[in-house]
Parts: structure tokens; C-alpha cells; sequence
């Protein structure tokens, strides 16, 4: 019998990207804020926290092309600055309800048994409580502020990443491969890490994109509602709930900041929907 | 109809999560750092006042004895004293449930009647331009604030058109229709941005499937096809979706509620954390737990309902 | 009924791909006449699936479309008719049956209204009339309680009896002609020839024409008229079925009827004595599996299906032993057992002298010395790790040096006849009989002395099992393997195995060497199971002289 020789090559990462025009386009908008966040020092044309009695709530124009607020402060200014919170405030509030998730949702998933039975009660348990509302009684508890806010998201948010992960991981063992592995003799380890985990990653990755906009959407919130990051920092949930007193007369200072968080968002979003397209997850 | 028994079974599958809800929000105000009675009571409580709730609470037994105590007071209908309102927080919270849940409601129903056409037309259009439309504003959609789409409908309807009132929540039923309409409406369409995603998907998935196909060989029209045999089948996921996102709901309503000044549950919660009304915050955030078991509830028996496969 | 001429002339079907036109279904040509049952022959993309879809313009996809030819149905073209007037041909003058009833069949919608559906609209029945004509119905294709089951849901049933909801559907409006996409395919031998039998009766009784689909030569041969054989979107021969089977003149349909087993086959398994008084590699004594049967309060589930009950089995070195069973028979589980990957309930299972679960050199030695071959051919491999570096994790945990890896790789490959440049690249950038190939030689990767192959061809092309039967002969004169191969097709294990296990709901109902148990069976299920599987000679006796368990009952569900 004839060796079988093989017919097409696997195409490269950088092909894959192009051929998903949501990742390109999520990637290419993620990296303008965080250019912006970088060199905000640079390109902000006004120091973001400076008040400035002689221009205050100017409307958009070429000197100030988002306006000013009632402090006569440049908002597109705020705008670049506030960039640095917010992406902060989506990036640390995923990683760590990413990696504990995953941790706890693989270790559900490998060993069952009563370790499965109690994590898996505590989950419903958590996810019985909307998420703002019990990330709020958190904060209520330690005080308000930014490092409340991470310590209530990792508190809180693990809970879907370990669910999820837990559902793949239980559906991944059952699959020939993993049956595969344990019937050679691969150890425990071998298995979960080489097998099982990186299978499962891919799902929990695609959440993790959608879910930034989650945490985006909810640092912004709280940090409207005055829990969150304080004045007169730029932040742009704050920025809006600053701009709410003045939004018959300067729309402006208002409209800006939200647009921006919109935009941040839309890139997680489709980042999210190209990278489900190139592993092939099903949301 | 044995289908159904599992309705009388079905709450105590539901205990062990009641029972975790109650431990979370025992230890939550244990957590708070200081003295116990001083958190319930507020800094400026008299000396008789702490030693009362101390008896009655039982701040100097160990925990699980407090935890006991906890029940035991739930179960007479107490749950402690507002320290701002100075009535008990069960009483509180019902004056403050009805424009919540009215919220609440005309939220479903507007997001409902927003996603579905949408998800219909992008379903059966697939790839053309009304899919592609419905595609990207409802990716946009999902990362809209709501705290911040609240503000510009209020410059577009309240402002501009002078449609709708500003905030509160009003006396007479037209009244509270009225100011509903927008904070519904801020609710509605970051929820249907969800919605329209999964529906649209989902039926994308039931159109093309063997089902539809087998219909369609049997010389069904697509009308036929789509109301017979694609709605049916879509109506257990939509179902299951809307009990998922409730969470999403909820939090949504809270912040709405503060942005409108509507005397509901979630502006009751934010206004206790300001004042440190610890008491309120342990008891919002409790019924807010049980209203999503309910919800899981309703949902479980509508799927019973509906697919003649599951059985609980 | 309207008895029907279809007469197809130079079909073809083209695909618009990002890279280019396509063409899948390739001037076709083909006429049906009344009364006569067409068999369709092929392997997995060969088209016969599309060619059917095409006949009532019922494309899966919008980027295909026919681009030539003509579909008469008695004298009127298909192809170029109106949307509304396709409606009145699909269900109404040819009806569809497909090969999964479970997904085709409406889930939430009852099986009696399935039926209606077409005869309200299409005869504009009223809803009591239409009921009861769906009733009748129901009879006809073997319900034994129409009134009562036309209320049940599909998920109520066995695969057979859905199949046979699914004919009911496709008979609904009495339709001349009769599309079957594969309609046995998902089911057991025995439930298959129920299946086919009662087509032939409905051709009989209702004079309708029959196109059936199958990559089953042998149900080709017992069931239809006339065959044509497709390949590559072409229809490369068709013919009388006697005439094309006998003497067959393009090389594709040589090669097809010569990958075809047979069960009659006595000339492939001489019979191996000299085994007779080794000591066994593997021995089973009692063994009984169980596993939780779902219900119970809280999720705590009391009640035990007890999936392998009380078997002894014992296979000696280098010997082949074929274990054989209908869906749910056990045999699967009895496999994963023996490799110590389901739970034992009671009994002992000795490897190489040692019984496993009596202290860990007896788990560590079948480790080394056993390995499987699995159904999946795709998802038996990581799918995110290349064939190179499967193969080489399993030499890195058996201890081997690092540097002397690549080269055994390239051995194994060999080995298994697969090209070395295989070792790049990942699973899903190959065919299904490539997989199989790297999962044998993974297999092969740990040197055992015994190899369980579970279903290891089942999905696979009737060509493709021919090479992977012939690569397992190979290597098992090679290297002197013991071979457990478990398979619901008898004639793959007459072909290849010395021994052969019958098994039927979790227990063994007959042994012995090959040629006695096929030629004599002693006890009546593997009489059933021999006589049930339909033979490549049209004239040999089919499965019309299979003894019928009645149709009635409720089937084995898988």
C-alpha cells in the first residue's frame, strides 16, 4: 500500500486574522485605545483636571472639539485620559475572574464528586443574586472606590467563567481524545493541561471578550452612581454623571464620555464575535 | 397531569439556593468591620437600643446561633429597623416593590416587542441588508450604558419634544404610564440588544434545520414553515434567554431607577449605601435573589409547558 | 395517486465558493418509471444526497444552483418551474424521507399532525378529516395503535418506529414518487430490513416509484430494480441490478463491489487451532457493569441499567476475537471496561496472568501493553495537536528519550502507510480514513500486544474500511497482535477475526470460531442478526427470511 500524502497546508495565524474582518476591526479600534491611553500625556491638547474659569461649558469647536465642562475643562482631553481608567477598569476586572474561573471551573469539571457538589451549589447561589445588586452590597460593605470595585468583580464574576468552563470540561472528557489519553496511561495533569484545558480555553476566551463589556458597562455604572472612581479623576462613567446637571444647556459634556465607553465596547464585541469565528465557538 | 407534579417538588430542588442566599447576606453585614449592633443601628443609636438588639439579635452568641436568630426573625416577618426610614426592612421593601416590578415588566414586554421583529427580519434575510443593519446596532447595542442612553432619551423625548417627564414616578395610573415610558424604554433597548442577538441566531439555526428542511420537502411555504415549526422550537430558548439575562434586568433597573428618581427597589438599594442603612442593603439584595429564583421558577414550568421532552 | 414518469436529463448543480465554481452534481442523467425502486449508490461526497435535494430544488445552501439540464416530471421541467408550483410537486407527487428521523421530525409538534400538516394543506382537508386520514396512515406504516399514538411526540419512540413516522409524513398526500436519503443508515441490522421491507410493500400495494439512497451495496442489491452508481457528482454506470452486480464495467463500481464484505466469505478467516492451549492474554470472569439510570429525588439517583451482566470472555495471544451486538447490546462498554475506563460492578478482569484493581502493576502493565482505536476517527484525536506531537506524547510518557522520538514517529507513520509530512499537520486538515490511520498508529505507539477496536470503520466509506481492514491484517501478521474488535457489521468481523462474541443486552448469546457461528448459528438472535443483513447477491435469501421481532413493540432505544 502507497503512503497517503497530504493535499493543503494549514493556513497561517496572520492569513486567519485577515479572512475575519470583525477580529481586524475589533483589534485595529482596541489598539487606538490604547495608543491613546499610552501617549494620552501627548496627545491630550489640556491637562485633563485643570479648571479654566475663562472657558467654561464652551460648546464643541476648534479649540475645544468635545466642549468644556462647568470647570471649563477640555472634555476630549478627559476623553484621552479617561481611557487609561476605563481600560484598566475592563482589562483587571476580566483577568481576574478569567484565571480564578477557570481554575475552579476545571477542577469542578476534572474531579466531580462532592468538590464538584459544593462549588457548584456555591455558584447557583451567587448567581441567584443579580450581578450589580451584589456587587453593590460588596462595595456597600468595603467603601467606595476603584479597589472596592476589582475586589467585588473578582468576588463575583468568577462564577460564569467556571460554569462555562466546567460544561466544556465534562463534555471534553467524555470525547474520544481524553477517553484516549487516560486509556495510555497519561497521568491526571497531562490530561487536564494538555488536554481538556486547552480545548475548553477557547469558549471561556470568546466569553471573556463579551464579558469586558459587562465589567466596562458596570465600572462605568458604579462609578456613575458614585461608588466607583471618585471626582475629579476622568473617568468617563464619572463624566457623564457630572455632565447629567447640565444637560439641557452643554449636551456635550454628557454625550462625549458615553460615546466613548459605546466605542471601547463595540471593539470587545466584535474582538468577541471574530474570535468565536476563527475557534469555531458556539456562543 | 403527572407532568406537572414536579410544580409542588420543584421549590424544595430551590431550598439549598434559598438557604445560601440567606447565609451570603447574614455574613454580609456580619463582614463589616466594628461592632455589630453599631452597624445596625447606626452611629448614633442610645445604649438601651444597642443592648435591645443585641437580645434580639443575639450579637453575643457565636455566629451559627446568630445566623439562627436571623431566621427565626425573618420567619416573624422582621428583618430590622431602616435606619433612615425607621420601619422594618421587609415592610420597606414591599411599599417599594410595585414600580419596580411594573418597571420590570413593561421592560420584558417592550424588549420582547423590540427583538423579536428585529430577529425575525435579520433571521430570514440572512446576509442580506437588513441583516447586516440589525447585526451591527445590535453589537453597538450591547455596549450602550444605560445610565448614559437614560440621559440622551431624556434630551430627545423630555428635552427637545417635551414627550415624556423628566424623573419620579407619579400618583394616578396615566401618570406612572407616563413615567415609565422612558426609563422602560432605556431598560427595553440595552436588553433587546441581547435579545436580538441570541433570537437571531437561534433562528438562524432552526431555519436551517432538519425540521424546517423536511417541512419545506413536504411543499410547506416558508409562512408555514417558519410559524409551525421554526417559532415553536425557538420559543423554550427564548424562554430560557430572558430567564438568564434577568440579572442583566435587574441591574439594569437598579441604575435606571436612580437616573429617573423612581421610588423603586434598586434607588432604595443605592440611596441605603450612601447612608449606610446597612440593614436595607441586606434586605434589597435578598429579595432581589429570591425574585430570580422565582423567575428560574416560572421558566422551568413554561419549558414543561412547551417541549413535550423535558421532564422535571 | 398519480402514478409518475421522472426523467432527468443532464442535471448539473455548481457550487460559487470564494475560490471558484464548483461542480458537484455533473450532467446527470437518469429515468424513474412507475412502480420501480432506483437504488442510488455511493460513498460520502459523491453527491447522491445533493442530486435528491436538486430533484425538488430544495438546495442546502444558497451558493449552489442548477445551472443545466431539465427534471420532466411527466413531461413538465422542474427546473424551470415557479416557487408556488414546486410546492404543489414537493410532498404532493414526491415525497422525502431522510436518514435521521430524530432530527427531521418535528420535536414539539405530534406525530399524527406531522402527517396532517400535508394533507390540510396541500388536500385542503378539514382538521377532523384530516385526522383520521393521518390515522389511517399511521396503520399502514406499522403503528399498532394509530388512535392513541398519533398524540405522542417523536422523542416517545424507537429510531425504527420514527423512521416509520417519518415514511408515514413523506406518504401523506399519496405522492407517485418516494425519495429515501439513506433511510436505514441510522439504524440497527434488524430494524434496517423491517425498514425495507416495508417500502417494498408500500411499492407493492401503492404502485409508487422508489429512489433509495445507500452506501450499502448489499441494500441496493436486496431492495432495488435498477442501480446507478455515482462518483464525484457523476453518475459513472447504472443498470439492471443482476446485469451492473455481475458484470460490472466502470473501475469505480468494481472497486465498490469489491470492497463490499461479505458474510458468506469463508475464504478470508482460515480457522487459527494452533492457539487452542496458550495461556490467556485476557480473561474476564463475571464481569457486570451498571451505571445510574437518570430520575431519582434531589439528582440522587437510585435505580442502576446494568449495561454488561455477568460475561466471561477469554482471549489468548495473537488471536482475533470479533465482538458483535446491536446498539445498546453492551459491547462498548464491555471494551472501556476491560481497559479500566467504566466501573466494574462485580467480577475480575485478568490482563497478561494479573487482575486489574488488585494493586497497580497489573493497571500499569495494561497501560502499557493494550491500547484502543476508537468510532470517531476526528474526535478520537486532539483536535488543537498536530499527528506529529499525539504520537510523540505518547512515547515521551512511556519513557522513551527524547531524541530517539522523531524517528519512531516516522515509523509509526510508515507503519500505518500515512506520508511523514502527516506528522505538521492537525486533525481536522485531514479525511476521515487519514484519522484513522494516525489514531491506529497511535495506538500502535505503545507496542502493545492487544489492540480494542471500537467501531473503529463504522464511520467510514465502504472503500476506505476496505484499506483499514486490510492495514489491521497487515500489522496483525506483522507484529503479532491480539486484535478485540467490536463492531455492529458482522461481515467486517467474518472477514477479519478468527473468533466471534455475540452479544445482546449486556450478556454474551453465542461464541465461537467464525466459519461454525456464521454458518451454523445456534442461537436464534444471531440467526436474526446473520439472516437480517441484506447480501450483495440479489438472490441470495435477503432479510425477508429474517424471523421478525414485532414491529410493535418498543424497540431497544440507542
Amino acid at each position: 500500500m502507497s503512503a497517503l500524502a497530504p493535499t493543503a497546508r494549514t493556513p497561517s495565524w496572520s492569513r486567519m486574522i485577515g479572512r475575519t474582518p470583525a477580529l481586524a476591526g475589533g483589534l485595529g479600534l482596541f489598539g487606538l485605545f490604547v495608543l491613546a491611553a499610552l501617549a494620552a500625556p501627548l496627545i491630550a491638547p489640556f491637562d485633563p483636571i485643570l479648571q479654566n474659569t475663562d472657558a467654561r461649558l464652551v460648546g464643541p469647536s476648534l479649540a475645544h472639539p468635545f466642549g468644556t465642562d462647568n470647570f471649563g475643562r477640555d472634555i476630549l482631553s478627559r476623553v484621552i485620559w479617561g481611557t487609561r481608567i476605563d481600560l484598566q477598569i475592563a482589562l483587571i476586572g476580566v483577568i481576574f475572574p478569567f484565571l480564578l474561573g477557570t481554575a475552579v471551573g476545571t477542577i469542578a469539571g476534572f474531579f466531580g464528586g462532592i468538590v464538584d457538589t459544593v462549588l457548584m451549589r456555591l455558584i447557583d447561589v451567587i448567581l441567584a443574586f443579580p450581578f450589580l445588586v451584589l456587587m453593590l452590597a460588596i462595595i456597600a460593605i468595603l467603601g467606595p472606590g476603584l479597589t472596592s470595585f476589582f475586589i467585588a468583580m473578582a468576588l463575583v464574576g468568577w462564577v460564569s467563567y467556571a460554569r462555562l468552563v466546567r460544561a466544556q470540561i465534562l463534555v471534553l472528557k467524555t470525547q474520544d481524545f481524553a477517553v484516549a489519553a487516560a486509556s495510555l496511561g497519561f497521568g491526571r495533569a497531562r490530561i487536564m493541561f494538555r488536554h481538556l484545558l486547552p480545548n475548553a480555553l477557547a469558549g471561556s476566551l470568546v466569553f471573556a471578550m463579551s464579558d469586558a463589556v459587562l465589567v466596562l458597562l458596570t465600572g462605568a455604572a458604579i462609578s456613575y452612581l458614585g461608588l466607583g472612581v471618585q471626582p475629579p479623576l476622568a473617568e468617563w462613567g464619572v463624566m457623564v454623571s457630572e455632565g447629567q446637571a447640565f444637560l439641557t444647556t452643554a449636551w456635550w459634556i454628557t454625550l462625549f464620555p458615553g460615546l466613548a465607553i459605546v466605542t471601547l465596547a463595540f471593539s470587545f464585541s466584535l474582538m468577541g464575535d471574530g474570535l468565536a469565528n476563527l475557534l469555531g465557538v458556539r456562543e | 397531569m403527572h407532568r406537572y407534579r414536579f410544580v409542588l417538588f420543584r421549590p424544595l430542588h430551590f431550598l439549598p439556593v434559598l438557604f445560601g442566599i440567606s447565609v451570603i447576606t447574614f455574613v454580609l453585614v456580619r463582614l463589616i468591620p466594628g461592632d455589630p449592633a453599631r452597624v445596625i443601628l447606626g452611629t448614633r443609636a442610645t445604649p438601651t437600643a444597642i443592648a435591645n438588639i443585641r437580645a434580639q439579635y443575639g450579637l453575643d452568641e457565636p455566629l451559627w446561633t446568630q445566623y439562627f436568630f436571623f431566621i427565626r426573625n425573618l420567619a416573624n416577618g422582621e428583618m430590622g429597623r431602616s435606619i433612615l426610614y425607621k420601619i422594618d426592612v421587609l415592610k420597606l421593601i414591599a411599599t417599594r416593590i410595585e414600580p419596580t416590578l411594573a418597571l420590570v415588566a413593561a421592560s420584558v414586554l417592550l424588549s420582547i416587542l423590540i427583538a423579536l421583529p428585529l430577529a425575525t427580519i435579520a433571521a430570514r434575510n440572512q446576509g442580506g441588508l437588513p441583516d447586516q443593519i440589525v447585526r451591527v446596532v445590535s453589537t453597538l447595542g450591547i455596549g450602550f450604558p444605560p445610565f448614559w442612553l437614560a440621559l440622551i432619551l431624556i434630551i430627545v423625548f423630555s428635552v427637545r419634544l417635551d414627550l415624556f417627564p423628566v424623573s419620579g414616578y407619579g400618583e394616578t395610573l396615566p401618570e406612572k404610564l407616563a413615567h415609565l415610558a422612558l426609563p422602560a424604554l432605556t431598560v427595553a433597548l440595552s436588553l433587546s440588544a441581547v435579545l436580538t442577538r441570541s433570537l437571531r441566531a437561534a433562528m438562524i439555526e432552526a431555519l436551517a434545520s432538519d425540521v424546517a428542511t423536511a417541512a419545506r420537502a413536504r411543499g410547506m411555504p416558508e409562512g408555514v414553515v417558519f410559524w409551525r415549526h421554526v417559532v415553536p422550537n425557538s420559543l423554550v430558548p427564548t424562554i430560557n434567554l430572558l430567564a438568564v439575562n434577568i440579572g442583566w434586568l435587574i441591574g439594569g433597573t437598579v441604575v435606571v431607577e436612580s437616573v429617573f428618581a423612581i421610588p423603586g427597589m434598586g434607588q432604595l438599594l443605592v440611596r441605603a449605601i450612601f447612608s449606610r442603612d446597612y440593614m436595607v442593603v441586606q434586605g434589597v439584595a435578598m429579595a432581589f435573589a429570591c425574585a430570580t429564583v422565582l423567575v428560574n421558577l416560572i421558566a422551568d414550568i413554561l419549558t414543561v409547558a412547551l417541549d413535550p421532552r423535558v421532564k422535571l | 395517486m398519480t402514478a409518475a414518469t421522472l426523467s432527468v436529463r443532464d442535471l448539473t448543480v455548481r457550487a460559487r465558493l470564494d475560490d471558484g465554481p464548483r461542480t458537484l452534481i455533473d450532467r446527470v442523467s437518469l429515468d424513474l418509471a412507475p412502480g420501480e425502486i432506483l437504488g442510488l449508490v455511493g460513498e460520502s461526497g459523491s453527491g447522491k444526497s445533493l442530486l435528491c435535494r436538486a430533484l425538488i430544488r430544495l438546495l442546502p445552501s444558497p451558493r449552489l444552483a442548477i445551472e443545466g439540464g431539465s427534471i420532466l416530471l411527466d413531461g413538465r421541467d422542474l427546473v424551470t418551474a415557479r416557487e408556488a408550483d414546486l410546492r404543489a410537486v414537493r410532498g404532493r407527487r414526491i415525497g422525502m424521507i431522510f436518514q435521521n428521523p430524530t432530527s427531521h421530525l418535528d420535536p414539539v409538534m405530534r406525530i399524527g399532525d406531522q402527517i396532517a400538516e400535508g394533507l390540510r394543506f396541500h388536500e385542503g382537508l378539514s382538521a377532523r378529516a384530516a385526522r383520521t386520514a393521518a390515522t389511517e396512515i399511521l396503520a399502514q406504516v406499522g403503528f399498532p395503535d394509530p388512535p392513541r399514538q398519533y398524540d405522542a411526540y417523536a422523542h416517545e419512540f424507537s429510531g425504527g418506529m420514527r423512521q416509520r413516522a417519518m415514511i408515514g409524513v413523506a406518504l401523506s398526500c399519496g405522492p407517485g414518487i418516494l425519495i429515501a436519503d439513506e433511510p436505514t443508515t441510522a439504524l440497527d441490522v434488524t430494524i434496517q430490513s423491517q425498514i425495507l421491507r416495508l417500502l417494498t410493500e408500500i411499492r407493492d400495494r401503492r404502485g409508487l416509484a422508489i429512489i433509495l439512497i445507500s452506501h450499502d451495496l448489499g441494500v441496493v442489491a436486496q431492495t432495488c430494480d435498477r442501480i446507478a452508481v455515482m462518483h464525484d457528482g457523476r453518475i459513472v454506470e447504472q443498470g439492471d441490478k443482476r446485469a451492473l452486480l455481475a458484470s460490472p464495467r466502470h473501475a469505480y463500481t468494481r472497486a465498490l463491489i469489491a470492497s463490499h464484505p461479505t458474510v458468506g466469505d469463508a475464504a478470508a478467516s482460515p480457522p487459527a487451532p494452533r492457539l487452542a492451549r496458550a495461556p490467556a492474554l485476557l480473561e474476564v470472569r463475571d464481569l457486570t457493569v451498571t451505571f445510574p439510570a437518570g430520575g431519582g429525588f434531589l439528582g440522587r439517583s437510585t435505580r442502576r441499567f446494568t449495561a454488561v451482566n455477568g460475561v466471561n470472555l477469554r482471549v489468548q495471544p495473537g488471536e482475533s476475537v470479533g465482538i458483535v451486538g446491536e446498539s445498546g447490546s453492551g459491547k462498548s462498554t464491555l471494551a472501556r471496561a476491560i481497559l479500566g475506563l467504566a466501573p466494574i460492578a462485580s467480577g475480575h478482569v485478568f490482563f497478561g496472568g494479573a487482575e486489574l484493581g488488585k494493586g497497580p502493576d497489573a493497571l500499569a502493565r495494561l497501560r502499557r501493553d493494550a491500547a484502543m482505536v476508537f468510532q470517531d476517527p476526528y474526535g478520537s484525536l486532539n483536535p488543537r495537536m498536530t499527528i506529529g506531537d499525539t504520537l510523540a506524547e505518547v512515547l515521551l510518557v512511556q519513557g522513551m528519550a527524547a531524541a530517539d522520538i522523531p524517528a519512531r514517529v516516522r515509523d509509526l507513520l510508515d507503519l500505518v502507510a500515512l506520508d511523514r509530512a502527516f506528522a505538521t499537520r492537525k486533525p481536522r486538515s485531514l479525511s476521515g480514513g487519514q484519522c484513522q490511520r494516525a489514531g491506529i498508529a497511535r495506538a500502535l505507539a505503545v507496542d502493545p500486544q492487544l489492540i480494542i477496536a471500537d467501531e473503529c470503520v463504522a464511520a467510514l466509506d465502504v472503500t476506505i474500511q476496505a484499506q483499514i481492514i486490510d492495514l489491521f491484517r497487515d500489522l496483525k501478521a506483522r507484529m503479532n497482535l491480539t486484535l478485540l474488535f467490536i463492531a455492529h457489521d458482522l461481515a467486517i468481523v467474518r472477514n477479519l477475526c478468527d473468533r466471534v462474541v455475540v452479544m445482546n443486552r449486556g450478556e454474551i448469546v453465542e461464541e465461537g470460531p467464525c466459519h461454525a457461528v456464521f454458518e451454523r448459528p445456534q442461537h436464534p438472535y444471531t440467526a436474526a442478526l446473520i439472516a437480517a443483513i441484506p447480501d450483495i447477491d440479489p438472490d441470495k435469501p435477503g432479510p425477508s427470511a429474517a424471523p421478525d421481532p414485532l414491529p410493535a413493540t418498543k424497540e431497544l432505544r440507542s
